[in-house]
């Protein structure tokens, strides 16, 4: 606050200070008893005990409720001159306490003359401004007597000086349509005018620097938000207008949170599942959501850079040969069989790499769409690769900071789980589920916590599992290879006199593997005994190396299928470009003329290459839908049917079928965790060959959400141990993002070193596809930029590059390496001191008179206005109220600050809380557990500091 | 403010409730009709069968613990003054109370009381103490039957022995406080009173 601010406050509290004199005086004799009482009552606390005299006072001030801290320090000012006196008269009961009561008054005296000064000072210029106010005063002045007179006896209570100032400065406080209520206004007076009063006399104060800093700034902080309130006209419709706003900003805040949640998609969805079957369950359904989001934008790139520029600027359905069906084939071409098989119209539309036209620049705009096609399909990987490392490091933080909560795990459970806004039935019934979940999944993390059994049985076990997984690993990996080999041999022989099973043996034989092999890891993996989370990760871990060997597999069958393709593909092109030869030799042979029109052949009619792209973008595609196709099935046949037919032959049935033998399913965690992550796998592979594969997974993964969840709350139970999900879904996150590097290699690879199809195809007519870009380096961007480009790419320029990569990342282990030491330092720190203080508490008897005694040694504690701790009221006190909460064995258990603090939280009877002198009294409870000065000695000291502090508060 | 509510309602009464609660004027009003609305009676105090009218606490499992905690001991009638001063605990605490309580009783809605409340909703026979017995009936009332009562008892046994610090195998007052030391009970315990 600046200066001169202050200063008008100082002037107008002056001016006011005539007015309660005046008000004093019209006081009536209620109030003057009053006085006489207060009088009285206040040297008690210095005291340090009540006089027991003071019986009728007692009865009297129970009659009123006490808890009005706003009143009791009016009383206090109200007062405060009086004691001054009173004081004097009285000489010296105690002695230092005398003298620090004595600084204070000095301090006082001091500061009222730097005010007069200040308002001599700048007299002149305030007067005309006060005149006026001084005018409206008295006007509101006569108008709030008036009401005073009708009022009871405790409005005549409340007219006492202060508050009559506090009102007259309040215009028209009490009015309706304040947006502040009249007590409100009188708090917020009280505090501003003691905010002030604190910075008028922060100098004299024998505080530190620091403290002294730390409460100017406090103060005037606060003085600059709140003194608005104490203005009139248009400083308190200001004032009024930005509390209004600030509630109705809050309002607005809140919600715009609430919206913020329900947008989330499927958040009820998945938290009903949540509560059902545990966190585990729901966390794959989170990352199902995770996935749709990423597809959602990966779809967004494709479809906005790619698909719609093509369909909207490009040439349309046959103009040319890549964009037509061939000839022999029309007559199939719209069969439902084929377009199944994505053959037909399918296979030359859109959906697909061939259909693509090489063309630099297409439409008005000039977009380029073949660097548009590159660019985007490079581009998917780098936002996957940037959302799953982001999302990991994330997760990674998020896991640091929960480690530490171990400490009151079930009690936590116990005390904080149910959630008291819970209205609906429904929801409550969700809660009761969760909470139940919640408590087993602990319980089940409580037992492995404490099992220790025979451990070199537990190793020979584990040993011996692993043994037996790596032979079905192994075993699997060599049928892959041998049904592969065979397959190949079957290739060479004529097709049509294999039967079904050997044309499909390879697919067939991965089905199977992968269908039976994960159920077989399972049990194998029951002799390990791991914890239900870690052995979820080793299953997880072994069915994803069963998976990949199927992956790539699969990609060497399709590598060898490219490379046929090419080879056909050579010949076909070297035969379209003699056919073009001789057709223009002969042409020109026949005619003898050398301006030969071009051959006019129907688009339909062309011969073409066998476009290697479109087929394997088909293969994905097909992969894709059959992966679909099989998921849904085992979702309605495995999980539905069983459960329908488990709850209905139940009836008619030997043994119980719930119980016995086929029971519901279980939700299959890793499975489908896997599932997911291989199909997105593919479709990062796939993206590039086929653009409408995107679209299609999110198809897949919008109604798989619903489908799933759908089938895990009609049709299955919950694990028999359930377990908590980490808490970071990390693990997921390091698989998907191995096989996003894996699924990039092959795109990469294709993009770097085969050559792209002749006649389909956005990159045809080159020889590499990234040839594309440098084309469009040379020739669309100026000349500089390629240069810069040609030495960006200098083996000089990128070894170094490399190099202080590297030493970057060595730095940057190193760093996090210390971080993680320095955090480990500090945890151990804090647990150190934990059990310090708990050590403490335990023999506190011993400790409490040592801590006593460092309390009287430090000097300054009588000077600080505001002690922290809970100050009990004086035993004597006590007497007067009962207290029937305090028994004897918590006294006797902690003699010294237990013992207040039992007595201080027994208080709840407010009139027990009226006998307390307005000594010192419960700041923020916060550090209840802190050193507090003991009843005696401590009390003595806290009396006169604290009436300072009430004599400097004012209002 | 309120013309309807404060007919019933006396200037003096809504003076004294506000230094008694810190509730706002216009708050208080509020409360009061729905003190009036909850009163089916109306006889101007609330009976457990209003209370139990609440959804909210229809279906809460410590629902009868928190009606329990508005009637004084061995009384069966909560008056609006009463009523108002069990709200009280639920009162948000608001900035510029926060500093300016050196002087003044602790209030109402301080940390300490509204754990003393949570406190009193496990303490069912108001001894100070939780105790296992106390614990299982609380957990039985949050978990029905879904969970063996062996594995309830482990529970409360768990639960003791996290909190319990000064061996007698129950949870004091102290120790409550410590266990929820970290927990934001000044934001949770709080409810938006509209103004």
């Amino acid at each position: 606050m600046p200066p001169k601010r202050k200063k008008d406050v100082v002037i107008r509290s002056e001016d006011v200070g005539i007015e309660i004199d005046a008000q004093e005086d019209s006081g009536s004799e209620e109030e003057a008893r009053r006085r006489a009482r207060n009088r009285r009552a206040k040297p008690s606390p210095r005291r340090a005990k009540r006089p027991v005299s003071d019986d009728e006072d007692e009865e009297e001030e129970e009659e009123e409720p006490p808890r009005r801290k706003g009143r009791r320090g009016k009383a206090k000012v109200q007062d405060s001159d009086e004691e001054e006196e009173e004081e004097e008269k009285k000489g010296r009961k105690k002695k230092p306490v005398k003298a620090s009561n004595r600084k204070k008054k000095a301090v006082k005296e001091e500061s009222e003359e730097e005010e007069e000064e200040s308002a001599e000072e700048r007299g002149k210029n305030k007067k005309r401004g006060k005149a006026p106010s001084k005018k409206e005063k008295e006007e509101q002045n006569k108008v709030k007597k008036s009401g005073k007179d009708k009022g009871s006896e405790k409005n005549k209570r409340k007219n006492s000086g202060k508050f009559s100032r506090c009102s007259i400065l309040s215009s028209g406080s009490g009015s309706d349509s304040d947006s502040l209520s009249e007590g409100e206004m009188e708090l917020l007076k009280e505090e501003v005018e003691e905010k002030k009063k604190l910075i008028t006399t922060l100098r004299n104060k024998p505080w530190r620097m620091k403290r002294r800093l730390q409460q100017l700034k406090e103060a005037q902080a606060f003085v600059e938000k709140f003194e608005g309130a104490l203005g009139k006209g248009k400083g308190r419709k200001l004032y009024a207008y930005k509390v209004m706003m600030a509630k109705k900003l809050i309002k607005f805040k809140r919600d715009f949170e609430n919206f913020k949640t329900a947008c989330i998609p499927w958040e009820r969805k998945i938290k009903e599942v949540e509560s059902h079957f545990g966190s585990s369950v729901a966390s794959y359904f989170i990352f199902l959501r995770w996935m749709y989001g990423l597809n959602l934008v990966l779809f967004g790139f494709m479809f906005g850079l790619v698909v719609m520029p093509e369909v909207l600027m490009g040439l349309p359905y046959g103009s040319i040969p890549r964009k037509t069906v061939p000839r022999p084939l029309q007559e199939t071409a719209m069969d439902l069989s084929v377009l199944l098989d994505f053959g037909g119209f399918m296979k030359y539309s859109v959906l697909f790499y061939g259909y693509y036209n090489d063309e630099r620049t297409i439409g008005v705009l000039q977009f380029r769409l073949p660097l548009s096609y590159l660019l985007v399909g490079v581009g998917i990987f780098g936002y996957s690769l940037m959302v799953v490392i982001r999302t990991m490091a994330r997760n990674a933080n998020e896991g640091g900071d929960g480690t530490d909560e171990g400490d009151f795990n079930f009690s936590w459970k116990m005390f904080t789980s149910w959630d008291y806004l819970i209205g609906n039935p429904e929801t409550a019934d969700n809660k009761f589920a969760s909470i139940t979940t919640s408590f087993k999944e602990s319980i089940v993390d409580e037992q492995e916590n404490q099992k220790d059994e025979n451990i070199h049985l537990r190793r020979f076990l584990r040993v011996l599992a692993n043994f037996f997984i790596l032979c079905t690993l192994g075993g699997s990996g060599y049928l892959i290879y041998f049904v592969v080999k065979r397959s190949q041999e079957f290739a060479e022989i004529d097709q049509d006199n294999l039967s079904w099973f050997e044309k499909n043996e390879v697919e067939f034989v991965m089905s199977l593997l992968g269908l039976v092999c994960p159920p077989l890891f399972e049990t194998i993996a029951e002799l390990e005994e791991y914890h239900p989370r870690i052995a979820l990760k080793w299953q997880l871990g072994r069915i994803f190396a069963l998976f990949l060997g199927n992956l790539y597999t699969f990609l060497f069958a399709l590598f060898d299928e490219v490379n046929a393709k090419l080879e056909n593909e050579k010949s076909i092109k070297n035969a379209t470009i003699t056919a073009y030869n001789e057709y223009y030799s002969n042409y020109s042979s026949f005619y003898n003329t050398t301006d030969v029109p071009p051959l006019d052949i129907q688009p339909a009619d062309a011969i073409r290459g066998p476009c290697w792209e479109t087929a394997v973008g088909i293969e994905f595609v097909k992969l894709t839908v059959s992966d679909i196709q099989v998921t849904y099935l085992t979702i309605l046949i495995g999980d539905f049917l069983r459960a329908v037919l488990v709850r209905f032959l139940n009836y008619c049935w030997c043994w119980d079928l719930e119980a016995g033998f086929p029971s519901y399913g279980e939700f299959d965690i890793s499975g489908n965790v896997l599932g997911l992550i291989f199909n997105q796998g593919m479709i990062w592979m796939g993206a590039f060959y086929a653009p409408g594969l995107v679209g299609l997974n999110v198809l897949r993964l919008l109604s798989s959400m619903y489908y799933q969840c759908w089938a895990v709350m009609s049709c299955n139970v919950p694990h028999e141990r359930v377990f908590k999900a980490s808490r970071s879904n990390n693990f997921y996150m390091a698989l998907l993002l191995l096989v996003l590097f894996l699924s990039l290699l092959p795109v990469v690879y294709t993009i770097m070193t085969l050559s792209p199809s002749f006649d389909c195809g956005p990159f045809s007519g080159r020889e590499k596809m990234y040839e594309i870009v440098m084309e469009t380096i040379e020739k669309d961007l100026p000349a500089f930029i390629g240069n810069i480009f040609t030495y960006a790419t200098n083996p000089g320029l990128i070894l170094p590059a490399v190099l202080l990569m590297v030493l970057a990342l060595y730095y940057l282990n190193a760093l996090s390496k210390g971080y993680q030491q320095a955090n480990l330092d500090l945890k151990k720190k804090m647990q150190m001191t934990r059990d310090e203080e708990k050590n403490r508490r335990n023999n506190k008897d011993s400790t409490n008179q040592v801590m006593k005694d460092l309390d009287d040694l430090l000097p300054n504690r009588s000077l600080i206005p505001p002690p922290e701790e809970e100050e009990p009221p004086p035993p004597v006190a006590q007497k007067g109220s009962k207290s029937p909460k305090l028994k004897p064995g918590s006294a006797a258990n902690g003699k010294g600050v237990n013992l207040q603090k039992e007595v201080s939280l027994a208080a709840t009877n407010p009139r027990g809380v009226v006998n307390r002198p307005p000594g010192p009294r419960g700041g923020p409870p916060g550090n209840i557990r802190g050193p507090q000065p003991g009843p005696g000695r401590g009390r003595g000291r806290g009396g006169p500091s604290s009436k300072a502090i009430g004599f400097i508060r004012g209002c | 403010m309120g013309s309807r509510a404060s007919t019933l309602l006396r200037e003096e009464e809504i003076e004294e409730i506000k230094k008694e609660t810190g509730f706002s004027h216009s708050q208080i009003t509020r409360l009061y009709s729905r003190f009036s609305s909850l009163d089916k009676g109306e006889n101007g105090t609330l009976s457990r069968e209003d209370f139990q009218r609440i959804p909210e606490l229809a279906i809460n499992p410590l629902g009868d613990r928190i009606i329990n905690a508005f009637f004084p001991e061995s009384e069966d009638q909560v008056n609006f003054r009463g009523f108002m001063r069990t709200l009280a605990h639920f009162r948000p605490i608001e900035d510029n109370e926060k500093n300016k309580d050196h002087t003044a009783s602790e209030p109402l809605n301080s940390r300490t009381n509204k754990l003393l409340f949570a406190f009193r909703l496990y303490d069912l026979d108001r001894d100070d103490k939780i105790s296992r017995d106390e614990l299982l009936q609380v957990l039985r009332m949050m978990v029905g039957v879904n969970i063996s009562d062996e594995q309830l008892g482990s529970i409360a046994d768990r639960t003791i022995q996290e909190a319990d610090q000064n061996g007698d195998s129950s949870i004091s007052f102290n120790e409550f406080i410590k266990v929820l030391e970290k927990v934001d009970v000044e934001q949770k315990m709080s409810i938006r009173f509209l103004h």
